[in-house]
């Protein structure tokens, strides 16, 4: 494959010990490992030779002693040439290597700069455009970034990466039916692609296809079930076609991977409302509250869950009831014009 | 000591110790840093089933091993099996997040196709085991249209206006909050009997609702399309007719600003998103996506009842219009608010009042749906 960028396993390990400063330090590393034996054999070497000398310096001259000397030493130093030579004569690789480590890191324009010099040396490599187009769109540059995901394309149409990126690349400019078009060609090249899956069910969703969209949801569920996204949308296509138990599972499995998921604790909410189930609504919103303060929905679930209340309470003339539920609005949308005007009007 | 003799041991003593570096089960129990080191050399001779063999027992011993799993995913790599060398890589990134090669080799590997993982089927829970049954009931009988039309099959209908807020008043003292919630009962009812499209409303009676929770109401029926309904009204006592507006980020033009503001009231808009720099979001590029697609749809909607209202009502045609509503703005499907006629216009408010005029509109909505 051109783009492998290691060629060899072996060629990985030249990679770690030349660029991993976290492993050449750890003394269980290979590098820390040959370093030692080839020190240790070094010296056995010299001392061994030092020995030989002192024996039979009586019986050669002094120049041809120095000279077999300094003979000896390069012969031991000869291996260690190529690996000198290497650490200057930065090839393709290391660049390559050095840009996703900027990239990693956050040092963007530096990650730029390598990879476009990886391009220029290796206008094949996949991965090098692959990444570029990667920086180019978190610089915003949407131009740039889906030009060197075209160019993969043109290169090898299997590269599901790149095809996926131009899908998201359109649906950044609202072009609807090409990205959907991406998606598809995407999950037709690799049947276990959960993202390209993910996109078409999450357009199935936009255009309210909820039977599409649980069709295609769960693929991309099956194929990566680590995604609370994934779950979370495929809950909510089960939520409109009120399939309640299936999306009150999804929606939990979402907040099993990211329990801070306020999104899917709000729809919990309303799943819990609509059944009658009021108070269970309520500490869900509450709950959402707690993790995010500022969520508008669980803010405007709540002042529409008290008000609701409010208006049941006063129609059973219990004006009381009523006043505290305005309140409890006003506590969360200190605002909300129905709660502060009904409160005023019957307050004693 | 002689030098001599003291070489011969520091000999011997290497011999010793690089035998047991060959083979250190002859000389102790071998550890995971010990199968580990042994993979990682017969991965540079590049005998990779040796390696495997050596690797796994390290991982096996000690599955905090970072380094042991990059080994695993290098020598899974040579020996072509991909799905597990991404595995390895991605249990190595796991444990230590630093591991650029790892995670350099899981983005080299993932760019193209490769085969998935088999995992053990896990035992279903109870609400696991309902789910199921829930779908191949419900999921049988349900068939989805081809295409990426959008559906309709849940309205909210919104009147506007309510209690303390009566909305615009005509000359003779008909009130538009009256209007809408007699025209928005009439629709309901007509949709309820026909059957195809559920609708819910966002009010039964005059009391008054504020704007948020009109929104929350249409999110909490998972709805398909919010329909907010009000009657138009202006200083100007000839300005007649009807219009259809949508949310957009500008008003179309000034007038169509002047009434967002006063169909406002209280005016709350979200700050634009921001994005980060560094990192790209792909939920807010969803997020972005899926608003833009729902104006555009809410667009098409006012044009199709602008049309109908054209068509069927003694209206003057007033067209369609883009401004910036609260109401339309928060909700997350589209959304239009219909200003049929002026109740300012002595003409449209002796219409308005009419049951047979209410029984057109009511028609002509139902057509625009269509
Ligand atoms: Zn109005």
């Amino acid at each position: 494959m051109s783009d492998d960028i290691v060629k060899s396993p072996y060629a990985a390990l030249r990679f770690t010990l030349r660029h991993c400063g976290v492993r050449v330090s750890t003394p269980h590393s290979s590098g820390f490992t040959r370093l030692a034996s080839g020190a240790f054999y070094f010296v056995v070497s010299m001392m061994t030779f030092y020995e030989f000398i002192m024996s039979k310096r009586r019986r050669f001259p002094r120049s041809f002693l120095y000279g077999l000397t300094l003979c000896i030493l390069f012969v031991l130093l000869l291996p260690l040439m190529p690996a000198c030579h290497g650490a200057f004569a930065a090839d393709v690789n290391d660049i390559i290597f050095r840009g996703a480590d900027y990239h990693y890191k956050g040092k963007l324009n530096e990650a730029i700069a390598a990879f476009q010099q990886a391009v220029r040396l290796a206008p094949d490599n996949e991965f090098a455009h692959n990444q570029l187009g990667l920086l180019y769109a978190k610089k915003e540059r949407d131009g740039d970034a889906f030009r060197e995901f075209s160019t993969v394309v043109q290169l090898d149409r299997r590269n599901t990466f790149a095809l996926l990126w131009t899908g998201i690349l359109y649906l950044k400019q609202n072009d609807m039916d090409k990205a959907f078009e991406a998606f598809q060609e995407v999950t037709s090249l690799d049947p276990n692609n959960a993202d390209a899956y993910y996109f078409l069910g999450a357009i199935y969703n936009f255009r309210h296809h909820p039977v599409k969209a649980i069709e295609y949801l769960k693929k991309a569920r099956d194929a990566d079930s680590g995604e609370a996204d994934t779950h979370y949308r495929l809950g909510r296509a089960f939520h409109r076609l009120d399939m309640i138990n299936n999306a009150y599972l999804e929606y939990t499995r979402a907040l099993k991977l990211k329990p801070a998921y306020t999104k899917a604790i709000n729809e919990i909410g309303w799943i819990y409302y609509n059944q009658g189930n009021y108070q269970a609504a309520i500490d869900q919103w509450n709950n959402a509250l707690s993790i995010n303060p500022k969520d508008t929905d669980a803010i405007s679930n709540l002042a529409k869950v008290y008000n609701d209340m409010a208006y049941v309470a006063l129609s059973q003339n219990k004006t009381d009831d009523a006043i505290a539920f305005w309140k409890a609005t006003l506590s969360v949308m200190p605002g909300n014009k129905a709660a502060r005007y009904y409160l005023d009007s019957y307050r004693r | 000591m002689e030098r001599r003799r003291f070489l011969s041991l520091l000999g011997k003593g290497f011999l010793v110790s690089s035998v047991a570096g060959v083979f250190p089960t002859a000389a102790f129990g071998k550890t995971a840093l010990d199968y580990a080191l042994e993979g990682q050399n017969y991965l540079q001779n590049g005998d990779y089933n040796k390696a495997l063999e050596a690797l796994l027992k390290a991982v096996e011993i000690d599955p905090q091993s970072d380094w042991a799993y990059g080994l695993l995913g290098r020598t899974y790599r040579g020996l072509n099996k991909n799905a597990e060398a991404v595995d390895a890589f991605r249990k190595a990134v796991r444990l230590n997040p630093e591991d650029v090669y790892s995670r350099m080799m899981i983005e080299i590997i993932t760019q193209k196709p490769i085969p998935r993982l088999k995992s053990e089927p896990e035992e279903l829970t109870p609400l696991e085991i309902t789910a199921r049954q829930e779908e191949s009931a419900m999921l049988t009988s349900l068939r989805s249209d081809e295409g990426l039309g959008y559906k309709v099959n849940r309205v909210v209908i919104d009147p506007g206006h309510g209690g303390f807020d009566s909305g615009a008043l005509g000359y003779s003292g008909l009130k538009e909050k009256d209007v809408t919630l007699d025209l928005a009962i009439m629709l309901y009812q007509r949709m309820a009997s026909q059957g195809k499209i559920k609708p819910f409303l966002t009010r039964t009676a005059d009391y008054y609702v504020p704007l948020s929770d009109r929104t929350a109401i249409a999110n909490q029926f998972q709805a398909d399309l919010f329909l907010s309904i009000h009657i138009n009204a202006s200083k100007n006592r000839n300005a007649r007719g009807s219009e259809t507006y949508y949310c957009s980020e500008k008003a179309s033009n000034q007038e169509a600003a002047r009434v967002a503001s006063l169909e406002n009231a209280v005016l709350k808009y979200d700050k634009p998103l921001t994005q980060r720099e560094g990192y790209i979001d792909i939920e807010e590029i969803l997020f972005r996506f899926e608003q833009k697609m729902n104006w555009k749809e809410s667009g098409v909607f006012a044009g199709s009842f602008q049309q109908r209202f054209r068509e069927k009502l003694p209206l003057d045609n007033r067209g369609v219009n883009a401004a910036n509503f609260f109401v339309l703005r928060r909700a997350k499907m589209p959304s239009i608010l219909l200003e049929i006629g002026f109740i300012s216009n002595a003409e449209d408010e002796e219409r308005l009042k009419g049951q047979s005029f209410r029984e057109r509109v009511v028609e002509s909505i139902m057509w625009g749906l269509l």
